[in-house]
């Protein structure tokens, strides 16, 4: 089975503050143990199938620039560049 | 006025001059503002409805073009977005965000003349099949306010049940039109994956989810699918329908058509013996409409709700990554902050059932546990699509309950995350194989809907809605009691 410590690293790593949420990770462990029935379906020799879109297929490599309309709603941005805090 | 009118029957009771689009707007409205404080379909209502209104009525009366709409009031799930308004998902991360473009669905019914009234309450981020997981509280099922309406597209389903509006749109990743179609009495289409244009849907899981139409009878499903399908280079998953006309010849009939009852849908653990009889009955309208009905099983589908749950919450995972504080859901600034406390402040807005398919979308493919989980998720879809083609062989369409359950009270069933799962059962098979399906109201048991599942091969909506409208014309439902 999976364990809560498991679930509550791979949280970390999604950026999920989980500091109160322990219903949260028996929940997911409970999903997961559910999955566990995929186990069962005997598909490990199955080819996974992909979606193929030919390149032709594809619109023009053109920038539609939305800028104005997104940076207007930007609490805290400087000219066009969006401003974040700093990396530890 | 009738509120309850049909698409069909509203264009031509607008050509004929019997009311004017301000008219039915102001009704439209009236009814929202009359009902929509109990039922909770809408999450906005268009400020500029009657505006739009009096426009198109100018243009029917001075003899120019009119779109095929005629100023119809038809509902959006708040997931699709519209240039210069909100579009919240129901989440409070989007509480203030506005759309800088407009989906393509929305801008085909602009130019068709519809009349947007509102944008319709759902699940947070379309995660759900109830509304309850929406961050403003849930729609309530015009039936009876008790129970829930389904969802995700629970507001749409609502709106359209109770004659809030026309019609409607809503997005489809494992039954979220279908399940609220079944649950509100009203048609849902899950089109073909690539049928109908993408752009501007806010994405959850690109790979499978559809928008389609919620309506009152087939007909509008098809009249609406005429106007939202075909190419768009915005979204280059879409295919080619040459322009088809959905409405066409759909009084066809059914006769000698082969029609496979899924057995894995109609004998499962969760199945209700009531919504087992009104599928069984079902069946034996088919066979008096000339059709032949035998059993089919698709080995794939016990492991279907497991393979769904995996490949969407991966996809959510990626998908949502993005509200983070910093391009979406900006709330404070960002000086004297470290980077990950920042985001995982921004992420603490976020509901509990996004928050938990974000932390599976994390675990599900991560090195280590993507063999156990994701792959195999992925091989079972593979399965399951060369195991319809070759049910599709032998078969026209697949049938089965839209949802095995009938609509239950609110918090009778979220408390267990795998038997709320479960009630996604016979829905999520449509989209991990692409193929259309529809949900038709048949019947109304202890005051509650039942629809039926009617399931096609890729890109064969046109019989399907043949199909679906031969059944829907057996069935005489009561009027809904709000």
């Amino acid at each position: 089975m999976v364990t809560e410590e498991e679930i509550s690293n791979v949280a970390k790593l999604m950026k999920i503050d989980l500091e109160d949420h322990t219903a949260h990770i028996k929940r997911v462990q409970k999903m997961l143990e559910y999955f566990d029935i995929l186990d069962n379906a005997n598909v490990e020799s199955e080819e996974i199938t992909v979606q193929e879109t030919d390149l032709d297929k594809l619109r023009d490599d053109k920038h539609n620039p939305y800028d104005k309309n997104l940076l207007k709603f930007l609490k805290s941005y400087q000219g066009k560049y969006v401003k974040a805090p700093k990396l530890n | 006025m009738d509120l309850g009118i049909s698409a069909l029957n509203y264009v031509s009771s607008i050509k004929n001059g019997e009311f004017t689009v301000e008219e039915f707007t102001s009704k439209s409205l009236e009814r929202i503002s009359q009902v929509d404080e109990k039922l909770h379909a809408f999450l906005r209502v268009n400020d500029l409805a009657i505006k739009n209104a009096r426009e198109i009525d100018t243009k029917i009366k001075s003899n120019q073009n009119v779109g095929k709409c005629y100023g119809m009031p038809i509902s959006v799930k708040d997931n699709m977005c519209i240039e210069g308004s909100k579009t919240t998902c129901a989440s409070k991360v989007l509480e203030n965000f506005i759309a800088p473009y407009t989906s393509t669905v929305i801008s085909k019914l602009n130019s068709e003349d519809a009349i947007i009234i509102g944008k319709t309450n759902m699940d947070e981020f379309a995660m759900g099949l109830s509304t309850e997981y929406s961050a403003y509280g849930p729609s309530r099922n015009p039936w009876n306010i008790d129970y829930v309406p389904g969802g995700s597209s629970g507001g749409s389903g609502v709106s359209v049940s109770a004659n809030e509006c026309i019609a409607s749109l809503g997005s489809d990743t494992g039954g979220s039109i279908r399940n609220p179609a079944s649950f509100c009495s009203v048609v849902g289409l899950k089109p073909t994956y690539g049928l109908v244009s993408r752009y501007g849907l806010v994405s959850y899981a690109n790979s499978i989810e559809q928008i389609g139409p919620m309506t009152k009878t087939v007909e509008d499903s098809a009249f609406l699918l005429n106007i939202i399908s075909g190419i768009d280079s915005n979204d280059n998953t879409t295919v080619d329908n040459k322009n088809q006309d959905y409405l066409n010849n759909i009084d066809a009939g059914i006769s000698g058509k082969k029609i496979g009852i899924v057995t894995e849908m109609t004998n499962s653990e969760g199945l209700s013996t009531d919504v087992l009889n009104a599928t069984n009955d079902a069946v034996k309208t088919f066979e008096k409409l000339g059709a032949n009905c035998e059993q089919v099983s698709l080995q794939m589908i016990p492991y279907t709700v497991a393979a769904y749950y995996t490949i969407t919450s991966t996809e959510a995972g990626s998908n949502l990554a993005r509200y983070d504080n910093i391009r979406y859901g900006y709330e404070f600034d960002s000086s004297g902050f470290e980077f990950n406390s920042y985001i995982s402040q921004a992420r603490s807005k976020l509901g509990p059932e996004v928050i938990r398919r974000m932390i599976l979308g994390g675990f599900v493919p991560s090195a280590g546990h993507a063999g156990k989980y994701f792959l195999k998720a992925l091989k079972v879809k593979s399965k399951l699509i060369a195991e319809i083609n070759h049910v599709f062989e032998k078969f026209d369409f697949l049938i089965s309950p839209t949802v095995p359950i009938q609509p239950f009270k609110f918090g009778e069933k979220i408390q267990d995350p795998v038997s709320f799962m479960m009630i996604d059962f016979n829905t999520v098979t449509a989209n991990l194989t692409g193929i259309p399906a529809i949900s038709v109201p048949y019947k109304i048991t202890n005051g509650l809907p039942i629809g039926i599942q009617i399931m096609a091969n890729r890109l064969e909506e046109h019989s399907l809605l043949q199909t679906a409208y031969a059944l829907e014309k057996t069935v005489d439902l009561p009027e809904v009691p709000v």
